[in-house]
């Protein structure tokens, strides 16, 4: 019964935000996009350090994996939009649980080190494949919004509803399975390894699972960001899997709903930055570096000031004044 | 034959610079169980200051010894200003465990941003000090420049320094004491604050020196170094993250071992032929050439 409401809320907060895109201003509305899509993503990371304790600093590799893949069978296989999306979700997730199988053997450090690797290694490999058509990337597109939608209903708008209903679909997803048995698992595994596993919990593959599931959502999240914008090297390089982990941090790790915290915050930093910038005089050096600078700084002082994350903290404060 | 021989000898360029990578990480890391990210980042910070220096005086010895002390610098007040304070929470959740690992992220892309700003995004040309136009014997030319020289010795040099002072000194011990049982190591009369301290200025210096050296060949900027910072960590796992032996020898096999694969394979396979020793490497021995078993899960 829970589930049965949590899931009209869902298709009412998902209808709500859809008739409210047609209100407003069209830039906000792709930032709207943004933010969904960013939601999204810092979720999977939540989903993996957040409950199942693993460290990924990799996760925009998989975002890449997903929009990679969904692009190429668009483009060779002509499939509509939806199954490209489903494509780039499996595959991703297929790459998650193959470096999963060798993340549940690795502790802490070596894991952080491994998934940067990868971060920065596999968006090299565009320039290797023809197929992949280097740093130029790869055409892929929603299609125009049908023409029933009518005259003002533009691309972003359409970009906005595709985003929304898939985020939506996957966000459902997601908070079902972490409050599922399997979410309990990871919470158990995150808290106590040994404890987990004298319970009965297979450690390895519970492991495995998380990876996984992290992996699909981060390529889901890849395939919409492609969409939206463009699939090629420097959107999908160390820069999106380091602002995945701000984000994540920014939200507390380990709350979903702070996912939306964290990736409006995401979207809002370069905003700041051109407005600050503007004000320091426009010079190219400011405006280039600004946005790096205070996401940077943010993610610093809130290690250093909510060792836990904010979400835990607030939570502590709370418990200490009853 | 001439192919091998070339391949080997830029392999065993490249694999010292690795090397000093390598050990700055192992050095942190046996001080105070982090991988530092923010490596790569100090490094650069330091190349950028002797680039500065070489600049303004032409003068590369200066320079050298200018960037050097920097990266020690920056060690040191990156340790005391941030990572002391997060250690202090480290075991209050695990969230908090993560702190530090995330907190060298942020600031790897924060002394990034303030390089951009300070010196802008573009390549800065770095003037080797010596000639890279490789040896030549009687008609052969091979691929080893007096500045490959200059490399292979600046680079063991600082690894013969080193040893001499973590082997045959007590600060040696003592920071490996204050790694391992903290507690115990006060109780000896340790100032493990102190020894740790140690640890990262150590670290610092020894990233800038690998830096200095590796940029040379290249331009600068501000990302240069990313991929160092990845060849440096899987140096070190290849040598157990422990051991200082074991980074310079996981230096020099990633570093020939590379140079051959992209000589009979292909150059662009760079990355991918990185990950792939990264993976072997932890399948095939995970806790490294010259860790023990236990230390992996530490």
């Amino acid at each position: 019964m829970h589930s049965l409401r949590r899931l009209f809320l869902f298709i009412f907060s998902t209808l709500i935000l859809l008739a409210l895109s047609l209100k407003i201003e069209e830039l906000r509305v792709y930032q709207g996009a943004q933010i969904a899509i960013y939601a999204l993503g810092i979720s999977s990371i939540v989903l993996l350090t957040g409950y199942s304790g693993q460290v990924s600093l990799g996760n925009g590799a998989f975002m890449a994996i997903g929009a990679y893949t969904a692009a190429l069978t668009q483009i060779h296989w002509h499939l509509p939009l939806f199954f490209t999306f489903v494509v780039g979700t499996f595959s991703a997730a297929l790459a998650g649980a193959l470096l999963g199988g060798g993340a549940a053997r690795l502790s802490g450090p070596y894991l952080a080190g491994a998934t940067l690797a990868l971060a920065v290694g596999l968006p090299t490999l565009a320039n290797q494949f023809t197929i992949l058509n280097g740093e130029t990337g790869l055409d892929y597109t929603s299609g125009t919004p049908p023409t029933w939608f009518g005259e003002s209903f533009t691309l972003y708008k359409w970009f906005f509803w595709i985003v929304l209903v898939n985020v939506m679909l996957m966000m459902f997803f997601v908070r079902n399975i972490t409050s599922s048995r399997y979410g309990r698992t990871w919470k158990a595994l995150r808290g106590n390894p040994v404890a987990a596993q004298l319970s009965g919990i297979q450690v390895g593959g519970s492991k495995i699972l998380a990876f996984t599931i992290s992996a699909g959502v981060a390529g889901l999240a890849g395939s919409l960001l492609g969409m939206i914008g463009f699939v090629g090297p420097t959107g999908f390089g160390l820069g999106l899997s380091f602002a995945l982990v701000t984000g994540a941090v920014l939200s507390g790790v380990t709350s979903l709903a702070g996912s939306m915290l964290g990736a409006v915050v995401l979207v809002a930093i370069p905003e700041l930055a051109s407005v600050i910038a503007h004000r320091l005089g426009d010079t190219e050096r400011v405006t280039s570096n600004l946005p790096g600078l205070i996401m940077s700084t943010l993610l610093i002082l809130t290690v250093l000031f909510t060792p836990n994350g904010p979400a835990e903290q607030i939570r502590k404060h709370k418990a200490r004044k009853q | 034959m001439q192919q091998a021989i070339n391949a080997l000898l830029i392999g065993i360029s490249n694999g010292f610079i690795y090397s000093l990578m390598a050990l700055a990480l192992v050095l942190v890391w046996r001080s105070t169980r982090v991988i530092n990210f923010a490596q790569a980042g100090q490094a650069i910070l330091s190349t950028y200051i002797a680039y500065e220096i070489v600049t303004r005086t032409d003068n590369f010895i200066l320079a050298f010894i200018g960037g050097l002390l920097a990266g020690a610098l920056v060690g040191a007040v990156v340790e005391i200003l941030l990572m002391r304070t997060l250690f202090k929470h480290v075991s209050d959740g695990p969230v908090a465990a993560l702190a530090p690992v995330i907190a060298s992220l942020g600031l790897l892309g924060l002394i990034r941003s303030v390089i951009g700003m300070v010196w802008g995004n573009d390549q800065k040309p770095f003037f080797p000090p010596v000639s890279t136009n490789g040896f030549t014997f009687g008609s052969t030319t091979v691929p080893f420049s007096r500045m490959n020289l200059l490399i292979v010795v600046g680079a063991a040099t600082v690894m013969i320094i080193f040893t001499l002072i973590f082997q045959k000194s007590n600060l040696g011990l003592a920071l490996r004491a204050a790694a391992f049982q903290p507690e115990i190591a006060r109780l000896a009369g340790i100032r493990v604050g102190a020894i740790r301290t140690t640890g990262w200025i150590f670290a610092g210096a020894a990233g800038a020196v690998a830096g200095i050296l590796i940029s040379p060949n290249d331009a600068i900027t501000p990302y240069s170094l990313d991929s160092l910072l990845i060849f440096g960590f899987v140096a070190a796992v290849i040598g157990g993250l422990e051991s200082l032996i074991g980074a310079v020898v996981g230096g020099l096999t990633l570093g020939i071992g590379l140079s051959f694969i992209l000589t009979y394979i292909g150059t662009s396979l760079i990355f991918p032929a990185t990950f792939v020793v990264l993976a072997l490497a932890l399948i095939i021995r995970p806790q490294g050439l010259f860790g023990s078993k236990a230390a992996r899960n530490a």
